[in-house]
């Protein structure tokens, strides 16, 4: 454990690290633009520069190993005037546009400009001008907002491995491109966004929605595929605007997949479901939410006690939290002892694979398993024993032994198809979903669902992680958490938490837990935080 | 201190209509390629003692030892080892290696050959500045017979040792002259300089050891070697050993290459390429544009890599690729010429020295136009000491060249800029738009100007 000192401190750094990473490591804010722990170290923006006792010249401390006694000074009057003079540099040819870039209150440029920058520029000639360009599905890039970086380039080479992004011309006429007819379409594109420190770099999806200093986040995990990638949910008056992934060494490091990145549209999709409904004469009829479930659990007894135990099934979807999938299994069961826990569908597709594009080393991988709690669920059934099926054994049976179920959904897109499940078909159908399907339409009685950014719980990841996550916004009025559902109906006392019925259920969900306030703020420093 | 007779341009007369091409069997005739069979039975550490006993500074503009260099190569061998021939000579008054490759190729292949032998490279790529299309046609044709002779292929001279060398064109581009840009080049990427360390000679081409060599100082070598670092010796200046080209340009009466010892002054240098013409002696530029310039009163400067740099002020001899100007030289557009060159050819990677560049070849363009103002003197000399790799804000060293010319002109001909900046301006003192974007009206690169 090298110990260095910067500006006056003691810091213990790791071995083989880098100046710039010991000092945020340590939580010493420096500045740097091109530099990013997750891509190889060009060292061009010279912002970082420092100076070391012993060498003459200015040193990148972004690529500068530490030395154990290495006095560095970010502070002294050669690396200030550097600092001074790099941010004079980069605002020549950057446009005046803050109050119109998305960008504009996360920017490093402008946090640099303030910290480090001088007031006034002295330039007077006239600025570069550089297009508007459309790279990708997904990105658009302002070329005379660019500050020449390359971290996207670099990521499309190291992480992805797709390499469309390159630099094209020479000195301040360069631009960051794209080959004709090769767009940045890959599945990991959302990414470059983040990683541009400046407002070059937008997602056409939140191009002028909101301002980024109203943004609030939620720390929550992925919910498209099994992967559970690590992402913060920003949200403003209970609507979700963007995801940001969140830094986790061991699940998805610094990236994100598209499709986790987009999957929050769901939930702002204006075709949520609001309005319980029951069966009454034959007839769909709005009801209130209460009425609704009291309705269904009643009819449940009624059919046991008609046909005797095992008439019950319920569906117990891989999107469901740990947590209500445990509450709806007990519920079942006390309905009727004897009843089937059904497996929800889990669609599967083949593992998209990302490689450095020098090395062939695996970088990044999304799974191909398109449901996020599947590990999870299967935990719970185990625990609730008794008979479990999966989705497939029970749309195949044909024995007729189940005579009505509780059926959770929950699924971002339509899961059940046109044609229903024979199953499924007759009987007595209490469904919980998001969104309208074949089978919502089918109902006996409707229970609209909350989407997974709107409550609590933990999922399983494929490697077995148990990760909680938290809810970022409420549901739509008319639906309700199925947790909160669940704990009424099974009598429990008290508010419904889902932190609590982990600590019940004990190892390993109680593993799940959300960071810190403390850890959030202690994510790689893409936040200005004053000296 | 002596200089007898030419001995790199001994084959290559001074008279244009003399010469012609050396190829293999002139050059064995004139006593070509015995150098290499005697160092084929010497030890590689005995052939960089013998160049590094006779002081031979490398060629290419840093004037660092060439033996010293070869010495930092890993003793054991362990993974290949490369050569790489910068022959991407692309300074403006610069062109004394396409002289020695274009008219007497086979001097500069047996100088890698035994450089291949002394620091255990299997490979050599001539690395050839893109614009250079004859001369990539005549080191080809000459690898091609030394291919055919046995000098290069797995055979050297019978002796079963294993030397191959492929040519590598530039694609025009300056930056890729820089020794670790010429190396991404190499690798078939985008010629960005690289960090360092890791240095070439233990991580250079695909990550192996590699030596980097001028054209002229790998021409050197067969001289050395043939008679001894003692005769190296009698020519120069005892830190500045050897015989040197001299590329003459500008107002003179015989511009051209020419041949002489190293540590020749300035006044000397000028009367052998046939005095001045067109006027007296205003300055020079004394080792293309990245080294500065020398003003009217440093025509007794010695031309050496020591001299011109302490007596003489500018960064350093470079390539010894004089533009000499006479009197009616305007220095602000000369200087204005310069930066031009270094916005339009700054590879854009680090960023004082890809927006400074530009920065102040805007400034001088409105200097020229009659817009100057007396605080642009400030800024241009504010501005050039923040880039540069020798106060270590940027990468390579062509930010340098920048600061260096800029530094030179101003301050050896203040009073030009002076009055071309003045204090009071009658003018309007911001360019109209109408005019303001000069790169639309001019393309840099293009040869209208």
């Amino acid at each position: 454990m090298p110990k260095i000192t910067v500006d006056g401190k003691n810091i213990e750094c790791k071995d083989r690290t880098n100046i710039l990473q010991a000092c945020l490591d340590a939580g010493l804010e420096r500045p740097y633009y091109c530099y990013h722990p997750g891509l190889s170290v060009v060292a061009s923006c010279r912002i970082c520069l420092c100076e070391v006792e012993g060498i003459p010249k200015l040193v990148p401390s972004c690529q500068t190993q530490v030395r154990d006694g290495m006095v560095v000074h970010f502070n002294s009057s050669k690396a200030v005037a550097n600092q001074k003079q790099t941010m004079e540099y980069l605002l020549v040819n950057h446009p005046l546009d803050c109050p119109v870039c998305d960008q504009a209150g996360e920017c490093l440029l402008q946090d640099y400009s303030y910290e480090y920058g001088r007031a006034q520029s002295r330039f007077e000639e006239d600025k570069a001008k550089k297009p508007k360009k459309d790279v990708g599905l997904n990105v658009l890039l302002y070329s005379d907002r660019c500050i020449m970086c390359t971290r996207c380039v670099r990521f499309t080479r190291e992480v992805s491995g797709t390499s469309e992004l390159y630099v094209d011309g020479r000195g301040h006429k360069e631009e960051i491109d794209i080959f004709p007819g090769k767009p940045l379409n890959n599945k990991l594109s959302g990414n470059v966004v983040d990683l541009c420190p400046v407002g070059a770099l937008l997602d056409k999806d939140f191009l002028f929605q909101q301002r980024v200093w109203l943004l609030k986040r939620t720390p929550s995990i992925s919910p498209v595929d099994a992967g559970g990638e690590n992402i913060y949910l920003e949200w403003n008056d209970g609507k979700i605007y963007r995801t940001k992934p969140r830094y986790n060494s061991g699940v998805n490091k610094w990236w994100i997949s598209d499709d986790t990145r987009y999957a929050y549209k769901a939930v702002n999709a204006p075709n949520r479901l609001r309005q319980a409904m029951k069966t009454e004469l034959g007839m769909p009829t709005a009801c209130s939410f209460n009425d609704a479930a009291e309705t269904a659990v009643a009819k449940l007894k009624q059919i046991v006690v008609d046909h005797g135990q095992g008439s019950l099934y319920a569906v117990l979807s891989p999107m469901m939290p740990c947590e209500e999938a445990h509450l709806l299994g007990t519920l079942i069961r006390s309905i009727d002892p004897q009843a089937t826990l059904v497996l929800g569908p889990v669609p599967r597709g083949d593992d998209d694979v990302f490689m450095n594009y020098l090395d062939g080393s695996e970088t990044f991988r999304i799974q191909g398993e398109k449901v996020p709690n599947r590990r999870g669920v299967e935990r719970v059934m185990q625990i609730l024993g008794g008979k479990t099926v999966d989705f497939a054994t029970f749309i195949a049976s044909t024995s007729g032994a189940t005579k009505a179920g509780w059926i959770a959904g929950g699924y971002l897109s339509d899961w059940i198809g046109t044609e229903l499940p024979a199953p499924l078909k007759g009987g007595f159908k209490v469904v919980q979903d998001i969104l309208p399907n074949e089978l919502t339409r089918n109902a006996d009685v409707l229970l609209p669902g909350a989407a997974w950014a709107e409550k609590a719980g933990c999922w399983e990841n494929y490697q077995g992680a148990m990760q909680a996550f938290d809810a970022a916004v409420p549901p739509p009025e008319g639906a309700r958490v199925e947790g909160k559902v669940f704990h009424k109906l099974l009598g429990r006392s008290g508010m419904y938490d889902a932190a609590a019925v982990r600590v019940s259920l004990g190892e390993p969900f109680v593993q799940a837990v959300l960071p810190t306030e403390v850890e959030m703020a202690g994510e790689p420093a893409f936040e200005f935080v004053e000296l | 201190m002596a200089f007898p007779e030419p001995v790199l341009t001994k084959r290559i007369p001074l008279n244009p209509a003399d010469r012609k091409k050396v190829w293999y069997n002139d050059y064995v005739a004139t006593g070509g390629y015995k150098q290499l069979r005697a160092a084929l039975d010497m030890s590689g550490q005995d052939i960089i003692k013998t160049v590094t006993d006779s002081g031979l500074r490398g060629r290419g503009g840093a004037g660092f030892s060439a033996g010293q260099k070869w010495s930092f190569i890993p003793k054991e061998k362990k993974t290949t080892h490369y050569l790489a021939v910068n022959a991407d000579e692309s300074e403006p008054g610069t062109f004394k290696d396409r002289h020695l490759m274009e008219w007497d190729p086979h001097q500069m292949l047996e100088g890698i050959a035994i450089a291949c032998l002394a620091t255990q490279c299997d490979i050599a790529y001539v690395f050839i500045r893109g614009e250079f299309h004859h001369g990539t046609k005549v080191v080809e044709q000459a690898i091609k017979e030394a291919y055919h002779h046995g000098i290069f292929g797995n055979n050297v001279m019978g002796t079963g040792k294993k030397i191959d060398c492929y040519v590598h064109r530039g694609a025009g581009a300056y930056i890729c002259g820089e020794e670790t840009g010429m190396l991404e080049a190499i690798e078939g990427k985008r010629g960005w300089p690289r960090n360092k360390p890791p240095f070439p000679a233990i991580a250079g081409v695909f990550g192996r050891p590699t030596v980097i060599n001028n054209v002229e100082t790998l021409c050197c070598v067969p001289h050395i070697m043939e008679r001894g670092p003692a005769w190296f010796k009698t020519m120069g200046t005892p830190s500045s050993p050897g015989p040197k080209l001299y590329g003459m340009s500008g107002h003179l009466n015989r511009p051209g290459v020419y041949e002489h010892e190293l540590g020749i002054t300035l006044q000397q240098s000028i009367d052998m390429a046939g005095g001045m013409k067109g006027g007296a002696f205003k300055g020079a530029i004394c080792g293309g544009i990245s080294m500065g310039v020398l003003a009217q009163h440093q025509l007794d400067v010695k031309l050496d890599f020591d001299d011109v740099r302490f007596r003489g002020g500018c960064l350093g001899l470079g390539t010894a690729g004089m533009i000499v100007m006479n009197e009616h030289t305007n220095m602000v557009r000369a200087l204005r010429n310069c930066v031009r060159f270094y916005a339009h050819e700054s590879c854009g990677q680090c960023t004082p020295c890809r927006e400074g560049s530009a920065w102040m070849k805007k400034i001088l363009d409105r200097i020229v136009d009659g817009y100057g103002k007396a605080r642009d003197l400030e800024m241009l000399l504010e501005l050039e000491k923040t880039m540069g790799s020798m106060p270590g804000t940027t990468i390579c060293g062509l930010a340098d060249g920048t600061a260096w010319a800029t530094r030179t002109f101003i301050n050896k001909y203040y009073d030009e800029f002076a009055a071309a900046c003045p204090e009071e301006t009658t003018k309007r003192v911001s360019l109209p738009i109408s005019r303001g974007n000069r790169e639309v009206a001019t393309p840099m690169g293009s040869n209208t100007r």
